[in-house]
């Protein structure tokens, strides 16, 4: 075959002689001996990314959380069957691990001053006139002969000076009373409760009375049925211990299950982060490979269309979207934010898709394909996309970080979901009031947006690479 | 193989290593970043403002904060409680509250009343801060102004019960036929609409101030725009006002009691509410009192700080929309509403704030009755919490209205976070308890205000601060004729009672009105009650006599002294 191109080639040059085909030329070559000396087998492109990004460890790692977050979105409801909305007001900001026991008393009914249980009530000075429990810690103290009114005060600490009580919890200014009940935010822990008589013109008459209360923490039956926390509560005798509800991950400000709030979140976040990446992957692909395809005119007025759209401010159009979309109070903003997000951000995905369409139009395998008839169709199909792939790949993988920090920060200003629904934008807004006190409600959602992130991105540096096929072969 | 295990090995101790650094690089990064600007900080705070200490001795100077920046200082529009606060200590009106929150005399030396006329006599050391004396004069012209059409007031109906004072807000009467004469420079008489018993209570309000009319046509329009625009006769005068920034008041040499406005200056330093940046600048020593939010309580205890709480006289509702075409028309849907919830849970477990206290009635617990507390007087009747009782009343709403399930209904409610927190609270109290879908509507006071008074709510978080120290400032809300009755409630039995409680002149018949009022409020479900509302706070120990009040100036400084 070799001789007959060469002297064809000859032909045309028109040097030697023209040697006569015959039929037996055109007979098929028997098959040839196996031959040896390949040293790999071949393999194709994807084979050849797949070996790359296996060996880049942080991108599987990065595949591997990935995976878990899937898992944890779409598997995790079925298998933690929480409520996220559901408000366990007898555990409010909870922080992970937390003590569970309760004790089953009685419901509550408000205290008449009077009754004193057994065992309580004895000595002097200010004294508990019951068990002091997360329902209410009864207190009542020596009536002082020229007090006007009476201050209550709670410390979590054991007070140190006279002036120092801690949080005045009441003031009782009517006459003949020198009892009181707190109810105020009871946890099962020791609090040191004082009480100062106070004279006409609200000065203190003598020297305050102290008394330190253990609380109990404690549930009500009704409480535990309507929790279901065991299968027969009427069962159940006064003074049994319980086991209350099980937050793993802690409760929020209002005692809903962080583990249930995250999972539901993360529906959201994963939502807006998976579909709008591919809406607007999509509308870039398609708009940069017509304008670098057709090029010309064509090409130059959409690309400038392009450029219009970038230079749109983001947030404002946001906004402008939740107003002509009619967003009504307590609705979901995802909706309008997913339409902002995909008309606003495809011009960047359209740039890089053109850039590369033009750069492999040029290309000389190209220019032969298109001599040797190949249709439009064809060089699309076949050249075009398969090595633009890489490119809308990568930027694919970028994009869906971008989108959940995105849905993240208009949550977090307050322009996304709608009450009860989570995200983890909003979770770590309510967090952040009570960062200081209870920082596990804001560092859960911070975590998850950040893993997330950073696994994403690292997914998409090793894809950049591995698909890179200038790189092939390199491992 | 072997080979190959060997470089994956090394790969994967590499990109730990890489990642390793990275992250200590990041951490290092960040807390040097933090050190710079805080330095930063430190440099541009040094510049700014001129007091860094909350108690300087040598000057008897206090340096302390201001909620909000006031709009304006004109005592005849000022509808805001941070202007209120300010004009209590800049001016003063004919009576004044003193240190125990009885009323006395400020201007007025005494005062008497004579059925449907007061007689004021000024007392003669009083005088503006250019010197000369406050005459009668001046509280005609004031009040005249701040019930003229032309101002246009929001405050105008506080004079109502004076003689025309109605009709020439409404501009059906020339300005100069109100109710209130000069009989010479220090006699001032009043003739009201109709004998009224809470007259005297009502003058201690910003509106009744007086102002001068030379100096405010003098201002030309921008009276109480500035600190130099406006003529001063309290206890301080304002000598500076940074819009948006600051503010600074000094001792009055004209004022004539002794006894307030011990401290020189106060110094208005900072500008905001943000509940954290107030507790820092107090653990900084830079202000001399702080306001405490609920995650902060455990960190004044830790602290060792003297907190401090008072009820500041604010009731909050949840209020029905009583307007034909709403289904909250409907009293057992109502009921259903206020049974399935407990306001003791709202306080105890979510809100975790001393000083509040679970609403029973639209009556607050300090007013006075008789001859003591009105709701010692009469009891507040509250419904307890019964879900069982809720969802048969919910039924049997539901079989009024003709329909299978309740369509979702709209809770309105602010944008402040403890607002969206309670909207969420109570969101999922009707959800569990009821079955019904709520869904929250939070908007800004302005808007929220809008979307009420055009109606477009079903049940809105509302609350009710008083004007006046009488029952009647909570009690006429909800009559059919008040604006503020947002809910568009109408029964004739109220009114009647209101009525009563406004013309009549004996304490008993009052209080009487008052008590069916509450009663009518709590049969009729017109609102579930909420809370009472307080306030924690922190002082310096140093500063003493700050009176905090319900009625009048929030935070009053005038009769206060520091102490080392």
């Amino acid at each position: 075959m070799t001789d007959q191109t060469l002297t064809s080639n000859q032909t045309v040059a028109g040097a030697l002689p023209v040697r006569t085909l015959r039929p037996a030329d055109f007979e098929a070559l028997p098959p040839s001996a196996p031959t040896t000396g390949i040293v790999r087998p071949s393999r194709s492109y994807w084979q050849d990314a797949w070996a790359r990004l296996k060996a880049n460890r942080r991108a599987i790692v990065s595949l591997y959380i990935i995976i878990f977050l899937m898992l944890f979105t779409f598997v995790g409801p079925l298998v933690w069957r929480v409520d996220p909305a559901l408000q366990d007001i007898d555990q409010i900001s909870q922080g992970p691990l937390a003590s569970r026991a309760a004790v089953l008393v009685e419901p509550f009914e408000r205290w008449d001053g009077v009754s004193i249980d057994e065992g309580f009530g004895e000595g002097d000075g200010l004294r508990l006139a019951a068990q002091p429990t997360t329902q209410q810690v009864r207190l009542f103290w020596n009536a002082v002969a020229s007090a006007s009114s009476y201050s209550i005060y709670r410390n979590h600490y054991e007070p140190q000076t006279e002036l120092i009580l801690g949080l005045p919890i009441a003031s009782i200014t009517r006459d003949g009373i020198n009892w009181y009940e707190d109810r105020l935010d009871l946890r099962a822990r020791t609090y040191y409760y004082s009480v100062v008589a106070l004279d006409d013109l609200g000065q203190r008459i003598g020297s305050p009375q102290t008394v330190d209360a253990d609380v109990l923490r404690v549930i009500t039956r009704d409480e535990v049925a309507s929790r279901g926390l065991v299968d027969d509560p009427d069962a159940l005798q006064i003074g049994d211990a319980v086991k209350l509800s099980l937050h793993p991950l802690g409760t929020d400000y209002l005692g809903r299950d962080m583990l249930a709030r995250l999972m539901a979140g993360a529906r959201v976040s994963l939502f807006i982060g998976l579909l709008a990446p591919l809406m607007f992957v999509a509308i870039g692909v398609l708009y940069g490979a017509t304008a670098g395809f057709i090029g010309g005119k064509v090409d130059q007025a959409m690309m400038r269309f392009a450029d219009f759209v970038v230079a749109l401010p983001f947030l404002l159009f946001m906004i402008l979207f939740q107003v002509v979309f009619g967003i009504g109070p307590g609705e979901s903003g995802i909706v309008p934010m997913l339409i902002a997000l995909v008309i606003l951000s495809w011009p960047a995905t359209s740039r890089l898709v053109r850039g590369q369409i033009l750069q492999i139009r040029e290309e000389a395998y190209v220019s032969a394909a298109r001599l040797l008839g190949g249709s439009h169709q064809y060089l699309i199909w076949r050249h075009m996309i398969p090595n633009t792939l890489g490119v809308i790949l990568v930027t694919l993988t970028f994009a869906v970080p971008a989108a959940i920090f995105t849905e993240a920060f208009l949550s977090f200003i307050g322009m996304g979901v709608a009450p009860p629904t989570a995200s983890w934008g909003s979770m770590c807004n309510e967090g952040l009031k009570t960062m200081l006190t209870h920082p596990h409600e804001l560092i859960f959602p911070a975590l998850m947006i950040s893993m997330t992130v950073l696994a994403f991105n690292l997914l998409g540096d090793g894809l950049r690479d591995a698909l890179d096929a200038k790189m092939r072969n390199s491992v | 193989m072997k080979s190959d295990s060997s470089v994956d090995n090394r790969l994967l101790s590499a990109a730990g290593r890489q990642l390793i650094v990275f992250t200590v690089i990041a951490l290092l990064a960040v807390a040097a970043l933090m050190f710079a600007l805080n330095w930063l900080a430190g440099l541009t705070s040094s510049t700014a403002g001129g007091s860094r200490t909350a108690v300087d001795f040598e000057t008897n100077t206090i340096t302390t904060y201001l909620r909000d920046e006031p709009p304006q200082m004109n005592s005849m529009i000022a509808t805001d409680a941070v202007s209120g606060m300010i004009l209590n200590h800049v001016m003063e009106g004919l009576l004044r509250y003193d240190q125990l929150g009885n009323l006395e005399g400020g201007v007025a030396e005494r005062w008497e009343q004579n059925g449907s006329e007061i007689t004021f006599w000024l007392r003669e050391d009083s005088r503006w801060s250019d010197g000369q004396p406050v005459t009668a004069h001046d509280f005609v012209f004031a009040w005249r102004n701040a019930v003229s059409p032309a101002i246009g007031s929001q405050y105008a109906f506080i004079l109502y019960p004076i003689l025309n004072a109605e009709k020439i807000n409404n501009s059906e009467l020339p300005i100069d036929t109100l109710g209130v004469r000069a009989l010479d420079d220090r006699t001032l008489l009043v003739t009201l609409e109709t004998p009224i018993a809470y007259f005297d209570r009502m003058v201690a309000f910003v509106t009744f101030l007086p102002a001068r009319e030379d100096f405010y046509t003098a201002t030309n329009g921008r009276y109480g725009a500035d600190a130099d625009e406006m003529l001063y006769n309290g206890p301080y005068i304002m000598t500076s006002w940074v819009h948006g920034s600051s503010m600074r008041l000094e001792r009055n040499p004209y004022y004539w009691d002794d006894n307030r406005g011990r401290i020189e200056v106060i110094n208005f330093a900072h500008m905001t509410s943000d509940p954290n940046t107030l507790l820092n600048l107090f653990k900084d020593n830079q202000i001399v009192m702080a306001d405490l939010g609920a995650t902060m309580l455990e960190e004044a205890m830790l602290q060792g700080w003297q907190i401090q709480s008072f009820q500041e006289g604010t009731v909050f509702f949840i209020e029905f929309n009583h307007r034909d075409e709403r289904l909250t028309r409907n009293l057992n849907l109502r009921k259903a509403f206020y049974l399935a919830q407990d306001s003791g849970e709202l306080v105890n477990r979510v809100i975790k704030l001393p000083g509040y206290l679970p609403g029973e009635s639209l009556f607050p617990g300090w007013l006075r009755g008789v001859e003591d507390s009105l709701r010692d007087e009469y009891p507040a009747p509250f419904y307890n919490r019964n879900i069982t009782l809720a969802r048969e009343h919910l039924r049997m709403a539901l079989d009024e209205l003709g329909l299978d399930q309740l369509p979702q209904m709209t809770l309105l409610t602010g944008d402040a976070p403890t607002a969206r927190m309670q909207a969420e609270y109570y969101q999922e109290v009707f959800k569990r308890n009821l079955g019904i879908d709520v869904i929250i509507d939070a908007q800004i006071f302005r808007q929220r205000l809008e979307k009420m008074t055009s109606g477009e709510f079903d049940m809105v978080m509302a609350g009710w601060g008083p004007d006046y120290d009488d029952p009647l400032t909570f009690a006429d809300l909800f009559s059919s004729w008040n604006l503020n009755n947002r809910g568009r409630y109408a029964s004739d039995a109220l009114d009647a009672q209101v009525r009563i409680a406004q013309s009549s002149l004996d304490t008993v018949e009052r209080m009487n009105a008052f008590g069916e009022i509450q009663r009518l409020l709590y049969e009729d479900v017109v609102i579930i009650p909420n809370y009472e509302r307080g306030y924690v706070y922190v002082t310096d120990p140093r500063l003493r006599g700050l009176i905090r009040r319900v009625i009048g100036a929030e935070i009053d400084f005038t009769y206060a002294w520091i102490e080392e």
